[in-house]
């Protein structure tokens, strides 16, 4: 122990003497901090505000010079040369902020750093620059550039004639079949009519199929398979429940969320626009390329109309989307990471290819330079991106929890869902009172705080809170009450500039600038960028190009997974070296360069992958094939699937008849309003509280605290999570009234016994509706090409005792008894809804056998009981939930 | 336990398995356990128990969370230079804060440890003490977050999780991972991330900032958890439904032949009904004696809450759970530290002591890791009158049974208590030793995401040896 001591010490002084040589200051500044400025840090400041106490109070430490210009959350502690601008100076001079808050220091001291500012804040303290080797060389590169699969723009190829001349429908089973022959494989046969209709359907519009479609493809199917499968798919493919479906496939890789998630889980109440902007572009069959440009770049394209100017910034949203630590302290370290979440999204949502991981230092497999990141990164940082709550002339407010304040951005639209957002123009006069009475009451409770300091910064708290919210309703709504419309997105910065390196990512480690450009490997020709343009047009431009080579490619694969289940390129987000290679290279390339030609169309490369051959396959299994090709690499059958969350939720309201086929308004999300979720659920504001107070008509008149100023009516849910924060000691008269509005809050978030499409549900990072998150919805915080399908005990737990699942087995079985049929044609329609065909003769002597014994057990002599019960076995079964 | 097949064909009437039993030799071959290397390998369940890398030292790990940084210089790190140098300024600012608790040597190994844990300290001779510890997250979110995962950064899967993945559980009826009243918004610290969501933990009872009671979390329903009881019908009458969804269920196991995830689902089925009389049962303590409560001070006293999670835990523990996690939050004493540091500690004290007695006594503690431990430490000085910042530098956490040292001590933070000095272990180490001790190599224990292996402990890790026994 006494070695390692020892052993410490003297690095340290190592360290001190090395730092004392490695400068170049003038033995005058060295003294001046060293004798004046560096005692007084240490003795007064580095208690809360250094690395080595371990404490970074408001972010920010005071260890080297760098730390000290980063600053922490309000800015930059020291501004070398300007007094004005250093916010240490004004702290320690006692102005806006009071350091150290045990007392002023003397006027000589002040003086001493007000000198040493002035003198340009010379300081020994300094990270050396390093110069970063980058392992990576120009030729690795250049080799990477021209060899591998991925990096070459794909290949026109012709298309190969299989011996077999019988079984493809089209180019596609060519290539599929000339393949299998390499490997003495042949394809399986054709699969049922009711399987190939009960896929087309969820794959297409992620629904099952209606009786009546059932009984017309099965007739047409009868005469001209092709032809029915045809009709059936363009009457999907025009359906807006399409959009519902691949829009959805989109959000999961856009890591789409209503809220911020991590910590301090702030809601995003405008999200929604993206979500529904999503689903329209896939419903328009929005050229994919546009679609990428417009996410990318939609601020900066050119626009002939409001609408149009509206929906590019909406789209922007995919780069405002990201979870985002906005507990975070230092509003450097916050900015960077936001960077580094853009680029990750970017590059791999579009390209399949993790830039990312080249933050801290060279990319480990593949050939991109930890230069190629910060190339990207001084895009981002040139781009400024919206994803808070507005704000009014007041300004904003930041609390203990969420420090990293953001606004959101107009739109020059009328918000077709505004809420409760209309107000009187004596209501907003209410409100800037209200704003003054709560500014007073906080500086009245600050001045004599020091009395009653146990509850001061509570109270503190709770001041800002109410007056952010204020402040937030304000900002809402033009000078006449009339709601303005808001949207999240990003905007180019008013000047734009490189980034620095960041040594092993470290925002105090800065190093030489770097170009912003494009990752090297992609492209050969380096953009060049136009005055103070954030070279953000020019991404987008680049990645939503035919030359690149890897958008189309990617966009492909997701399609073809989607309808097959595996990728051509299993590994989704990872087209390059440790990724998988394509299992059908000349096929990838075939689609893609197809997908460019038919003018990017979704739809039309949907069309012409689900009218193949190998799509509707069998899923039959073969031993003999299962063992040559565990995987199916070869596609010598049809992947049986299970459901997503989604299509299993909507298929269980479309089976029971209740679906609701048109979508809510905007999201709960929208309805909450900006506000933090703790443990899954809201902590209502008073617009929450006055939109279901409308809702809820039980309240009518009687709703509580009506007239009554803000602050007591707040009161009235002190039993809610979070409402104990706020003053006043009023509780619900009516304890009845009161449960009913804290468990309509409590139960907002998990939207049970809502009976729209899936899609819409709200998608709260860390709070998603269990019918979600039971069957592997997506975590909304991560970029994901390809769903799970775990099985859980939990799903089983959901499917046997839910009362989501229970509801919709009452009304399934209420549906099919309607009818007043006998039991066995009930049990037929039942099975046929469910399973989109007719019972197996086994499968129905099972079934009818429940319902007799049921209700002999139960002593029930019709069947009541029993077919509720046999509705949810259906449901819960493995045939319902897989896609064979 | 039950094999696979035992339970399909103990579940099945009349169900022709062998249909393809031919094809699940390949699966679980002669009866043999897989190998925990097998990822990809034809895992029908993957939650069957595995055999380790090496032989375990634990079977199973009991993790007593302590949120909100339980102060080090206060309960199990000894510094007597805070003693002597009380009120003289601090390193950082501040003056030095004596602990307002007396340190005493404890049992025959004579650990350093202070009256604010006297029932614990009674086990001393059975603890390893961990004075060393260091994260690199000086606020509660963070540090938590990492302590759990090993990093604040990204998302990634519990340790709970990965010892999960790394072995399976044992007991069919019960899930293999589960945290009782998880501190409030941490889902990512029994998150599974990007392992498969069957590892992730499942939550009995609900979020509490106080470590409080089971209740309210769905619809008012007191479910500790998720739809774990059946609202409309019978146990019986459930039986005759579930017979059906699994004859349905083998029909088409029947006609597809091979069909792995309906396989799953088939066992899935019957472990959740399993689950729904399983779990109560394990909670309800009423067959447990008037003395074993009391052990765990649940006699109307400061710890009854927290005994009934401790005494919870060892049930899970016996019943072959693999990783239970129990946490005790509010240990941020940035004011008041002398009461509130003294009602948190008597809030837990008697029910750890307790478990460990109650562990010790049923020869369980050999192979249960019971480890113990916060996001941080406070520091030596004072905050106020009566507070301490939080410490992420230097604090102590500790362990024991499982295959660690008894009536040990390692490392040691500086004179005052601010940074860990000697054989600093750093989270990342401290997994790497957990792991280890369950017979996981962490360098071994991949997972293959994004094209890259993920690692619990990243590129970083080092066992502590000295500290098994």
């Amino acid at each position: 122990m006494k070695l390692i001591a020892l052993f410490s010490v003297f690095l340290a002084s190592v360290a001190v003497i090395d730092r004392a040589v490695g400068d170049e200051l003038s033995p005058e500044e060295l003294t001046f901090f060293e004798s004046k400025i560096r005692p007084v840090l240490i003795k007064e400041c580095y208690g809360c505000h250094s690395k080595q106490s371990g404490n970074a109070r408001g972010g920010l430490t005071l260890d080297t010079k760098e730390r000290m210009e980063i600053g922490g959350t309000t800015g930059p502690a020291i501004a070398p040369g300007s007094i004005e601008d250093s916010l240490l100076f004004n702290a320690i001079a006692y102005q806006d902020f009071e350091m150290p808050p045990s007392g002023k220091l003397s006027d000589e001291v002040i003086a001493d750093f007000r000198r040493w500012i002035e003198m340009g804040a010379p300081d020994p303290r300094s990270n050396p620059v390093e110069t970063v080797q980058s392992s990576i060389t120009q030729q690795q590169i250049a080799d990477a550039r021209s060899t591998f699969w991925a990096y070459q723009t794909p290949r026109e190829t012709t298309v190969p004639i299989p011996e077999d001349q019988t079984w493809a429908s089209n180019e596609i089973d060519q290539f599929i079949r000339a393949q299998q022959e390499t490997q003495q494989l042949s394809p399986s046969q054709d699969a049922t009519a009711s399987e190939t209709l009960r896929r087309l359907t969820f794959d297409l519009v992620g629904l099952p199929p209606t009786l009546e479609q059932i009984r017309f493809f099965e007739e047409r199917w009868e005469r001209d398979p092709q032809g029915a499968i045809l009709h059936v798919v363009d009457r999907l493919l025009e359906s807006k429940h399409f959009g519902e479906r691949w829009g959805r496939h989109w959000l999961d890789v856009a890591r789409y969320g209503e809220s911020s998630g991590r910590a301090v889980n702030m809601t995003y109440p405008e999200a929604w626009r993206y979500r529904d902007y999503v689903i329209e572009s896939f419903n328009d069959d929005k050229p994919f390329d546009r679609f990428v440009l417009e996410q990318l770049a939609g601020d900066l394209l050119p626009v002939k109309t409001d609408e149009q100017f509206s929906q590019n910034l909406i789209a922007t949203t995919f780069l405002a989307i990201g979870s985002k630590n906005v507990n975070e302290n230092n509003r450097v370290q916050f900015a960077a990471d936001l960077v580094d979440e853009q680029i990750d999204a970017t590059t791999r949502v579009f390209l399949g290819t993790s830039v990312a991981c080249a933050r801290c230092h060279d990319h480990k497999f593949d050939p991109i330079p930890q230069t190629d990141y910060y190339a990207l990164a001084g895009i981002f940082q040139s781009t400024e991106t919206f994803f808070g709550n507005p704000q009014s002339e007041y300004g904003s407010f930041s609390d203990a929890t969420d420090k990293q304040k953001s606004t959101l951005l107009i739109l020059p639209i009328d918000d077709p869902h505004p809420f409760a957002r209309t107000y009187s123009v004596d209501e907003l006069q209410g409100f800037r009172e209200d704003m003054e009475d709560e500014r007073r009451q906080m500086i009245a409770s600050r001045t004599n705080g020091q009395a009653a300091s146990k509850n001061s910064n509570r109270d503190r708290i709770a001041f800002l809170k109410r007056m952010s919210e204020l402040s937030g309703r304000l900002a809402s709504v033009d000078e006449s009450g009339k709601p303005k419309t808001f949207c999240m997105g990003v905007q180019d910065s008013l000047e734009a500039n490189d980034a620095r390196l960041l040594v092993r990512g470290e925002i105090d480690q800065p190093a030489a600038e770097i170009p912003r450009g494009f990752p090297q490997v992609l492209t050969e020709q380096q953009p060049s960028f136009q005055g103070d343009s954030s070279g953000r047009l020019e991404l987008a431009r680049w990645i939503a190009s035919s030359e690149n080579p890897l958008t189309a490619r990617v966009m492909v694969n997701r399609i073809w997974m989607h309808l097959f289940g595996a990728g051509i390129v299993t590994s989704m987000e990872d087209f390059g070296s440790t990724g998988q290679a394509p299992s059908h290279p000349a096929l990838l390339d075939y689609l893609s360069i197809r997908f460019v030609q038919s003018g990017w169309s979704v739809k039309t490369l949907v069309r012409e992958i689900v009218s193949s051959r190998a799509y509707r396959q069998s899923s039959a299994y073969r031993q003999d094939y299962h063992e040559v090709d565990p995987e199916n690499q070869y596609l010598w059958r049809a992947n049986a699937r299970r459901l997503d969350a989604e299509a299993i939720r909507d298929a269980m309201l479309c089976v029971s008849g209740e679906l609701k086929t048109e979508a809510p308004e905007a999201s709960v999300v929208a309805m909450v309003g900006y506000t933090r979720v703790v443990g899954g659920q809201v902590i209502p504001s008073r617009g929450l509280v006055e939109t279901l107070s409308k809702q809820a008509s039980i309240f009518g008149d009687r709703f509580p605290g009506q007239g009554r100023p803000f602050i007591q009516q707040q009161s009235a849910f002190a039993g809610v999570r979070g409402m104990g924060q706020l003053r006043g000691a009023g509780r619900f008269r009516a304890a009845a009234e009161g449960r009913q509005v804290i468990e309509k809050i409590t139960n907002l978030l998990s939207a049970e016994d809502e009976t729209y499409r899936s899609v819409y549900l709200p998608v709260v990072r860390d709070a998603e509706p269990r019918s979600l998150e039971v069957f592997d919805f997506v975590d909304a915080s991560v970029i994901s090409g390809k769903r799970e399908s775990s099985n859980t005990a939990n799903q089983s737990l959901y499917l046997m005792n839910n009362e989501f699942v229970e509801a919709r087995s009452i009304a399934f079985a209420a549906r099919i008894s309607a009818k007043g049929q006998t039991l066995s044609e009930q049990v037929d329609e039942a099975v046929l809804l469910a399973y989109g065909r007719r019972p197996t003769p086994s499968e129905k002597k099972l079934l009818i056998e429940f319902v007799r014994e049921f209700s002999r057990s139960d002593s029930d002599e019709s069947w009541d009981s029993a077919m509720p019960l046999l509705c949810q076995s259906l449901l819960a079964s493995a045939e319902f939930l897989y896609l064979d | 336990m039950y094999t696979r097949r035992e339970l399909l064909q103990q579940a099945s009437a009349g169900f022709g398995y062998l249909a393809f039993a031919g094809l699940t030799q390949a699966a679980d071959g002669n009866g043999k356990k897989q190998s925990v290397d097998n990822q990809a390998g034809e895992t029908l369940n993957p939650l069957a128990a595995k055999e380790p890398h090496f032989p375990a030292r634990a079977k199973r790990v009991i993790f007593l969370c302590m949120g909100g940084g339980p102060s080090h210089v206060d309960s199990f790190d000894y510094k007597p230079e805070l003693l002597r140098d009380h009120g003289q300024p601090g390193r950082y600012g501040g003056r030095l804060l004596k602990s307002p608790w007396n340190f005493r040597q404890r049992g025959e190994s004579g650990l350093w440890i202070s009256d604010l844990f006297p029932e614990v300290s009674s086990m001393a001779d059975d603890l390893t003490l961990i004075r060393s510890m260091h994260c690199d997250q000086p606020v509660h979110s963070g540090a938590l977050t990492q302590m759990h995962t090993g990093t604040a950064q990204f998302i990634r899967p519990s340790f709970g999780a990965w010892s999960l993945y790394g072995l399976g559980t044992e007991n069919s009826s019960l899930p293999g991972f589960v945290s009782l009243n998880p501190l409030p918004g941490g889902s990512a610290n029994l998150g599974s991330a990007f392992l498969p969501a069957v590892y992730g933990g499942t939550q009995i009872g609900r979020a509490t900032r106080g470590g409080g009671n089971f209740g309210v979390r769905n619809r008012g329903s007191d479910e500790t958890v998720r739809d774990i009881r059946n609202k409309s019908m019978t146990r019986g009458q459930q039986r005759m439904q579930l017979d059906l969804i699994q004859s349905l269920n083998r029909e088409k196991v029947l006609r597809d032949r091979y069909q792995p995830g309906v396989e799953g689902m088939i066992e899935s089925f019957e472990l959740a009904f399993k689950m729904q009389d399983a779990i109560p049962e394990l909670m309800n303590v009423s067959d447990e004696t008037q003395q074993t409560l009391s052990l765990y001070g649940i006699d109307g006293g400061p710890s009854e809450e927290f005994g009934k999670q401790c005494l919870l835990a060892r049930r899970f523990a016996e019943a072959g759970v693999r990783f239970i996690e129990v946490s005790h939050g509010g240990w941020d004493q940035h004011t008041n530290l002398t009461v509130d540091h003294g009602t948190r500690a008597e809030a837990c004290d008697r029910a750890i002591a307790g478990l460990l007695k109650d562990l010790k006594q049923r020869d369980m503690l050999s192979e249960t890791l019971v480890i113990w431990g916060g996001e941080f430490g406070r520091t030596p000085s004072a905050q106020g009158v009566d507070g301490r910042n939080h410490n992420n530098k230097g604090y102590t956490t500790w362990m024991a049974g499982g295959g660690v040292k008894g009536g040990f001590s390692y490392g040691a933070t500086d004179e005052h208590g601010y940074e860990a000095i000697e054989d600093k272990m750093h989270i990342h180490d401290w997994h790497a030793t957990i792991l280890h001790l369950l017979g996981l190599d962490h360098e071994r224990l991949t997972y293959r995401y994004a094209g890259r292996d993920f690692r619990l402990t990243d590129v970083h890790g080092v066992v502590a040896d000295k500290i098994i026994a």
